[in-house]
């Protein structure tokens, strides 16, 4: 808060370099950052303070108030604040060790050391110590401390390369420059303590893209802009050193004003506990109503005779008064309908679940030695409920490695594998990689399986060297040795990578380059060749070519690219070649490969000459100047010569296929939402069975106008609608079915589409007006891509379909650029074990591969789903049950706020005597997905026990396979019922469960099973009705049952059985029998621990009753125990037992009844949507509906994916070049190009895609 | 000493490292697997229905013995007059367990006019039920035997011997000196029982029963036991009784009503039909639901079979109230 003030203030900044004086009058913040909530002194009154915020832990305060006042305290005290301080202090413990941890990596982060240059000499100091206006120096790989204004850096021109990961999640590395009156300054500390240079910039803010201000420096000022900073969280990259001075510090970086309050995530069973919560509240208030009138209405008519009973000469009470009294007092009495135990149990409920996950075996990459972790305690239900996942592409679908499978040279493919009898197989341990030992140079990390190229290479085939050549010509790699002289590229773009990679290995290697000049090693011999042109990579071109000039003197032209554009540019002489080569691409399309075509030309050197005349006369052109290069790129690259292509797997990270499949099945509609380009992404869709062939349609919106856009998705839904039409008539059966179905599942078109937009037409797509036509089409289609986002839309995307479907969403991503989606979507998964923390960090719930989302999602999340509910069900069951007895009682003690229980029973009723059972229930029970056969089996040996108590043949049910289906249905209960009745008395235990009939191995298996949760059918308003019409009718049971019994009668004795105190006891000894045996019924999954917690709350129910009863305790405290020798004498009485009893089964058998004939009579809706599906798609088990492997497949192509436009530009002016690599003599391409403009040119078409999301940015802001 | 210093600190390191690496794969427990043994327990539609027949059978014959051992008890009842005991409020019964130990509670009967404490003090104990009531038995019908009867055993043992206690002196009367009587006592609270001296003070038998409040506004309460000697040892013989009554306790005030309830008892208690009753509609009603069960669960269990084109092997949804 303080901050903030000061910031307001702040409208521009001036910082003094190397001044610290003078910057120390202006007050910046210093670079110590708080992410902590709390010191040891202000805990607790802050965290108290935010405690009593929450409207649950503020009712109970009110509620502890009240009792407070005697004339209305009905309840003593200890009832409410023993619960009240427990939660409290809970919370309390668990915020605090939060804050503990935010506090110690906030340590961690302030104790990082930097290089500060003070009193002329280099210092070591800690982060937090750095101030704004010092000059610190970096060194490659370092995290940069503050936002710094870039003075001079080890590279030529003052420039230094950066990665952005952390702030914008882009992996690839950008440039910065130091202004050139700075850069001049280079290591040199003395001078560097002498700059005393002025900055007045803006005021911090959180814009990442955008940076205005002025250097005053000796007299003369320079205007600095975005490209003089580096952030805060970049890393510094290829670049030895560099030196900046501090221009935001601390708080006021731009990553520390991004990262803004994660939101509080709540899940929708938490706000549909808050509706509930105030509907009993208001019930509440009613019965108090009704009781206070009913008050009134006594003290009037028969008040006064009761004083006379008890000569209590004290006049007329007002009545009214006494029934507002009353009112209060009940408000008090019956507070326990919500009891504040249900908020703690639901916290420790999800807390088990969540360490279930971080638990669980089956969820831990050993790979990165990650093991899954739920980061959030508070949101696993909502794991059941997810609709739609929402997916980053790189790092999440695939691992972002690119690795060279197959190629196809002059018609020969190569990188299969075959068996001996010449068929194709899959890629086995079995299988030798071919040996690369030969080859020092070679990169161990590399493997090909297929040994007719490495023999291809031995045999001297020139069209495999030549296409090996290009492989290591043709690329905008940079090499570098490492200091034990082993060769490193560093690459652009991973396929890039990849294919050099590929050549290096078959012994091609690229050494190195200059401006002018690509040094290759072929085959042990080096080679230099003249790198003559460069003709650059753009998304129109989709290719990329350079001219070299060989030692033999042969000018050649080198090309790869797209299949589609390079074949039109070749040789008609190809022909034959081509439909090979076509073929091969179609093929390895069909594999989900990412292909090239590859192909070359020999110049001859006059028309060279002549070209790169004209080419030179085209650069110094002023207008037309691109699309004329453009025209001389296209002039030359033609007549090629078919080489042939080659398949760089994305490497999809395992499993991907079949959880996606998984998922659908399981109705979660899947989004794939990535920063890649199209056909990136579409390749990808491919690769991951998310687009396939069969699809009737991709719809591919990709306008560049509010008004294509439109008419784009309009086209594209009338075509959807259509289709749809035509083809549902062709299923009439299932007219009447699905009409009636359709009215509660929304997806009624049939047939499989597929969009995929880009984040251009995005940007349109969601403003207001066409934001719903695309979510209608979005939601319509099976798979939706979008590519080409920025993290802001990604968010957006979200936003969007979280707020107008009103569904549960889940985002998975592991780059920093995910990290809004992450945080706006209901549940947040970060894919951790990668090298950026940003996402994990930011995200709910974090495991190392994406393949684990199918378990966290299918069994993690059905099941806490599954629990969650059954655990709301019981406990707003079991709290009416025991709390609507006082209102019976009402009428039967003059409406005086008479508890019928002990205090004390009401005070451990919901924390002791029924509060582990239920816990157990909500953190063990799973739900019943046996399979057929194998569950019947299980049932047998219990079968068979029963039955030695009752005559019936259990072979009959159990052969009787699908007839008996219904009747497992009802099994839980009616199981637990016989158990209760005979099993668990008469029976010794069976042997467990087989492990085939794993409960979880069954969610997985059928994912439909997921459906409930999605539907919201196991706890919403009407099961909550129900729940409270179960606890309203056992209520009434508890309470006039004994109330009958009791009514004149002696006990055997003669003595008292019908006194308060007895009443109370066997009302309290009903109640708990009841709720156990309810909890008994709704058990579903008896481990160990719900036996002992069962029968064990029972138990401590009897001792604790007979010890709070017993002569020693009253004799200790005879005011607080006034029920001595109760428990002894009721309990000792047949009629008592008899009463519970009766009480007991009154109570469950019309719940057994009731159930039994719903199953039989309705069955639910997810069953017949079940039904429905299973009878329209024949489902079969997962097992069986292994994805297809090879698909009949148009064919795809894509060039440079991650590739980037402007290095070719970057190469040749040779001003990345290390000044170690001088350049050579003069070539050809000095005059290429115009050397000052190529950092402009660059920087403008790097920051393409920022400068779309800060336009979207100001729109939104 | 520094390098061995350092060759410490680096195995400590490693040790930790390696324990690292070992410790972030879950253990393999059954729990934290979730894979404890458990009983599934699924049972077929026959299991619930034989238990509820089963059920059925049980409540029924409970319930018929019930209402023939209800049906057994001898009860001769005698209107006094109207009694509506609103014993019951909140007000009342806080005094209760307040009478004697501690003042604080009993307002409005803690302390008299002028005031020196009440003792017992409190509401209940002040509206006592101070009738004497003498039973006598025509033998001839001229001489009138006076039904002997126990006051002994009317009690709960607890009651007598560790709720109620008297202060610890020689005799009573000092013991209580200082405190008065409750308004509404003909005599103070060491005075109750001319005859037997032990049944003074707060160990009076009828204060006793009193003093256990009962649960609703109609209520019994036991006031004598038959002494079963001489003309008596087969219970009360058949004959013309009188009842002697010293009306001491005021009901028309309040429009109240009581009786004097001469009854035997069975096994059971002094039970009303209500349980015996309830009991045997409550099998009634199990029994008929198990039928009706058994009816809808045949025929649908026909339709399905004919319905075929549910696969087989259908997972089972559980089902939840």
């Amino acid at each position: 808060m303080f901050c903030s003030e000061k910031k307001s203030l702040e409208v521009e900044r001036i910082v003094k370099a190397n001044d610290r004086e003078y910057n120390e009058k202006f007050q910046y913040a210093d670079n110590r950052i708080h992410t902590s909530k709390y010191s040891i002194l202000t805990f607790l009154p802050i965290n108290l303070f935010e405690q009593f915020q929450k409207v649950a832990n503020a009712y109970f305060l009110f509620l502890l108030l009240l009792q407070l006042i005697p004339e209305i305290s009905s309840l003593t005290w200890f009832t409410t604040i023993v619960p009240l301080v427990l939660v409290i202090t809970m919370t309390a413990v668990k915020d605090a060790t939060d804050d503990y941890f935010r506090h110690k990596s906030d340590n961690q982060v302030n104790n990082r050391l930097s290089e500060v240059l003070l009193d002329s000499k280099l210092q070591n100091e800690k982060w937090m110590n750095v101030k704004v206006g010092d000059i610190i120096k970096l060194e490659n790989n370092q995290f940069v401390a503050a936002d710094l204004l870039l003075l001079s850096s080890s590279e030529p021109h003052g420039l230094c390369y950066i990665e952005t990961a952390e702030l914008d999640g882009e992996t690839n590395l950008k440039v910065r420059h130091a202004l050139s009156v700075t850069s001049e300054l280079g290591a040199d500390f003395s001078r560097l303590a002498k700059f005393d240079g002025i900055v007045v910039c803006e005021a911090p803010n959180n814009k990442l893209d955008k940076f205005t201000g002025v250097l005053s420096w000796k007299d003369s000022k320079h205007s600095l802009n975005n490209e003089n900073i580096i952030l805060r969280g970049c890393i510094l990259r290829n670049t030895s050193w560099c030196f900046g001075m501090v221009i935001f510090a601390g708080p006021d970086t731009k990553l520390m004003q991004n990262s803004g309050k994660t939101k509080f995530k709540r899940t929708s069973i938490d706000r549909l506990m808050n509706t509930l919560v105030l509907w009993i509240f208001g019930f509440l208030v009613c019965l108090g109503i009704i009781l206070a009138i009913g008050n009134s209405i006594w003290e009037n008519q028969v008040g006064d005779q009761f004083r006379t009973f008890l000569f209590w000469n004290e006049g007329k009470k007002n009545s009214l008064f006494s029934g507002f009294l009353t009112f209060w007092s009940y408000i008090i009495i019956l507070n326990t309908v919500v009891p504040i135990s249900l908020y703690v149990s639901m916290e420790v409920i999800r807390l088990g679940h969540s360490y279930f996950i971080n638990w669980d075996r089956k969820m831990y990459y050993s790979g990165k030695s990650t093991p899954a972790e739920a980061r959030t305690t508070t949101l696993n239900e909502e794991l059941g409920q997810i609709e739609y996942v929402f997916s980053d592409k790189t790092g999440t679908l695939t691992q972002n490695i690119m690795t060279f499978k197959k190629c196809s040279i002059n018609g020969k493919i190569y990188g299969e594998v075959r068996d001996d009898m010449g068929q194709k197989t899959d890629i086995t341990k079995k299988n030798e990689p071919v040996d690369f030992s030969v080859n020092p140079q070679a990169d161990r990390t590399f493997q090909f399986f297929d040994h007719r190229l490495m023999e291809s290479v031995k045999l001297g085939d020139s069209k495999v060297y030549e296409f090996l050549r290009l492989l290591a010509l043709c690329h905008t790699v940079m090499s570098e040795e490492n200091s034990a002289g082993q060769l490193i590229y560093q690459v652009q773009s991973p396929d890039e990578g990849a294919l050099v990679t590929a050549a290096r290995n078959f012994g091609f290697i690229f050494k190195s380059r200059t401006p002018e000049t690509i040094t290759v090693e072929e085959l042990g011999t080096l080679v230099t060749y003249q790198l003559l042109a460069f003709l650059d990579f753009n998304n129109i071109r989709k290719r990329m070519s350079v001219i070299v000039r060989n030692p033999e003197g042969q000018i050649k032209l080198y090309s790869k690219g797209a299949d589609t554009i390079l074949f039109e540019k070749l040789h008609p002489s190809n022909e034959d070649l081509l439909t090979l080569t076509t073929d091969h691409l179609s093929e390895f399309a069909g594999e989900g490969l990412r292909t090239l075509a590859i192909a070359y030309r020999d110049l001859d050197d006059k028309y060279f000459k002549e070209w790169h005349q004209m080419l030179e006369d085209a650069n110094a052109l002023m207008d037309e100047r691109d699309e004329r290069i453009a025209g001389l790129y296209e002039e030359i690259e033609r007549d090629l010569m078919l080489l042939g292509a080659t398949a760089v797997e994305d490497k999809l990270q395992e499993g991907v296929i079949e959880t996606i499949t998984s998922l659908s099945l399981a109705n979660i509609k899947i989004w794939v939402l990535t920063g890649d380009k199209q056909e990136t992404a579409i390749n990808i869709g491919y690769a991951c069975n998310m687009l396939t062939d069969d699809m009737n349609d991709v719809f591919i919106i990709a306008g560049n106008t509010a008004v294509e856009v439109r008419e784009e998705l309009r086209k594209a839904k009338e075509n959807l609608f259509g289709q749809n039409r035509s083809s549902s008539n062709g299923h009439v059966v299932f007219e009447k079915q699905q009409l009636e179905l359709d009215s509660v599942v929304e997806e009624t078109i049939t047939g499989d589409y597929a969009l995929v937009i880009n984040g251009h037409s995005l940007a349109h797509a969601l403003e207001s007006d066409v934001k719903n036509d695309l979510l209608e089409l979005a939601c319509m289609c099976k798979t939706v891509v979008c590519c080409r986002v920025t993290p802001l839309q990604k968010a957006q995307v979200v936003e969007l379909v979280k707020n107008c479907r009103n569904a549960v969403t889940l985002a998975i991503g592991d780059g920093a650029n995910d990290v809004s989606m992450i945080k706006s979507a209901h549940i947040g998964v970060g894919i951790s074990g990668q090298e950026g923390l940003q996402a994990v960090l930011a995200s709910d719930y974090s495991f190392a591969q994406f393949r684990y989302l199918q378990r966290l999602l299918l069994v993690h999340g059905r099941w806490s789903y599954f629990r969650m509910c059954k655990f709301l069900c019981y406990f707003f069951y079991k709290n009416f049950a025991f709390t609507l007895v006082h209102f019976w009682f009402g009428f039967f003690c003059g409406f005086s706020a008479q508890t019928v229980y002990d205090q004390w029973f009401i005070t451990l009723f919901n924390i002791v005597y029924t509060s582990l059972p239920v816990l157990a229930m909500g953190i063990f029970d799973q739900p019943l997905t046996g399979r057929g056969s194998t569950s019947n089996i299980s049932q047998w040996d219990f079968l068979k026990r029963i039955c030695q108590c009752s005559s019936w043949d259990p072979i009959q049910q159990v052969q009787g396979h699908p007839t008996s289906r219904k009747g497992n249905l009802v099994c839980p209960l009616s199981s637990c019922l016989c158990c209760f009745f005979f099993g668990c008395f008469c029976s010794t235990p069976g042997p467990p469960v087989s492990s085939v009939d794993v409960s979880d191995q069954s969610s997985m298996d059928y994912p439909q099973l997921y459906e409930p949760g999605q539907l919201n059918l196991l706890f919403n308003k009407r099961k909550f009705f129900i729940c409270m019409a179960h606890g309203i009718y056992t209520s009434l049971a508890l309470f006039f049952i004994p109330y009958g019994a009791f009514h004149n009668v002696a006990g055997e004795d003669g003595q008292h059985i019908a006194d308060y105190q007895s009443f109370a006891v066997t009302m309290a000894t009903s109640l708990v029998i009841v709720v156990s045996v309810q909890i008994a019924l709704d058990t579903s999954y008896w481990t160990v621990i719900n036996h002992v917690f069962i029968w064990g709350s029972v138990a401590t129910y009897f001792s604790i009753l007979f010890t709070m009863h017993s002569n020693g305790i009253f004799g200790m405290f005879p005011n607080q125990f006034p029920f001595v020798g109760n428990a002894r004498h009721s309990l000792t009485q047949k009629c008592i037992w008899l009463v519970i009893l009766l009480t007991t089964v009154a109570s469950v058998v019309p719940v057994v009844v009731l159930r039994f004939l719903k199953m039989d009579l309705c069955p639910t809706l997810s069953d017949r949507i079940r039904q429905r599906q299973k009878a329209q798609k024949k489902a079969r088990p997962l097992r069986s509906r292994r994805p297809q492997t090879r698909r009949s497949s148009s064919r795809r192509s894509g060039y440079a994916f991650a590739h980037q436009e402007g290095y070719g530009e970057l190469i040749t002016s040779g001003k990345n070049m290390r000044a170690k690599n001088p350049p050579l003599t003069s070539g050809l391409e000095k005059t290429l190009y115009n050397s000052t403009s190529w950092i402009e040119n660059f920087c403008k078409k790097t920051t393409d895609t920022v400068s779309s999301f800060s336009q979207d940015k100001t729109v939104k802001l | 000493m520094p390098q061995k210093y350092i060759s410490v600190t680096r195995r400590t390191k490693m040790k930790r490292t390696s324990e690292d690496g070992q410790s972030k794969l879950p253990d393999n427990t059954a729990l934290k697997q979730q894979q404890l043994p458990a009983y599934r327990l699924q049972l077929s539609a026959t299991g619930v229905l034989s238990c509820f027949f089963a059920t059925g059978v049980f409540c029924l014959g409970m319930g018929i013995i019930l209402i023939l051992s209800a049906k057994s008890i001898k009860e001769i009842e005698v209107l006094l007059s109207l009694l509506t005991f609103r014993e019951f409020t909140k007000a009342f019964l806080f005094t209760v367990s307040s009478c004697i130990q501690d003042v604080g509670n009993c307002a409005p009967f803690s302390k008299s006019h002028d005031g020196t404490p009440i003792a017992p003090c409190g509401a209940i104990a002040n509206s006592i039920f101070n009738d004497t009531i003498i039973l006598s038995y025509k033998l001839n019908s001229s001489i009138p035997i006076k039904v002997p009867m126990l006051r002994s055993g009317i009690t709960w043992w607890t009651d007598k011997y560790v709720k109620f206690q008297n202060p610890s002196s020689i005799n009573l009367s000092s013991a209580f000196a200082g405190t008065t009587k409750p308004p509404c006592w003909a005599k103070p609270v060491y005075e109750l029982d001319g005859e037997d001296p032990g049944n003074n003070g707060f160990l009076n038998d009828d204060f006793i029963v009193w003093m256990r409040t009962a649960a609703f506004p109609t209520f019994k309460k036991l006031y004598r036991r038959l002494n079963r000697i001489q003309y008596f040892i087969e219970g009360l013989p058949a004959g013309n009784y009188s009842f002697n009554i010293t009306y001491n306790f005021p009901v028309t005030r309040f429009k109240g009503e009581k009786s004097v309830v001469l009854s035997t008892l069975t096994w059971s208690g002094g039970s009303s039909l209500f349980l015996g009753l309830v009991y045997t509609v409550t099998g009634a009603v199990t029994w008929l639901a198990s039928f009706s069960m058994m009816a809808v669960h045949l025929t649908l269990k026909d339709r399905k079979v004919s319905n075929a084109e549910i696969p087989e092997s259908l997972p089972f949804l559980t089902f939840h109230l």
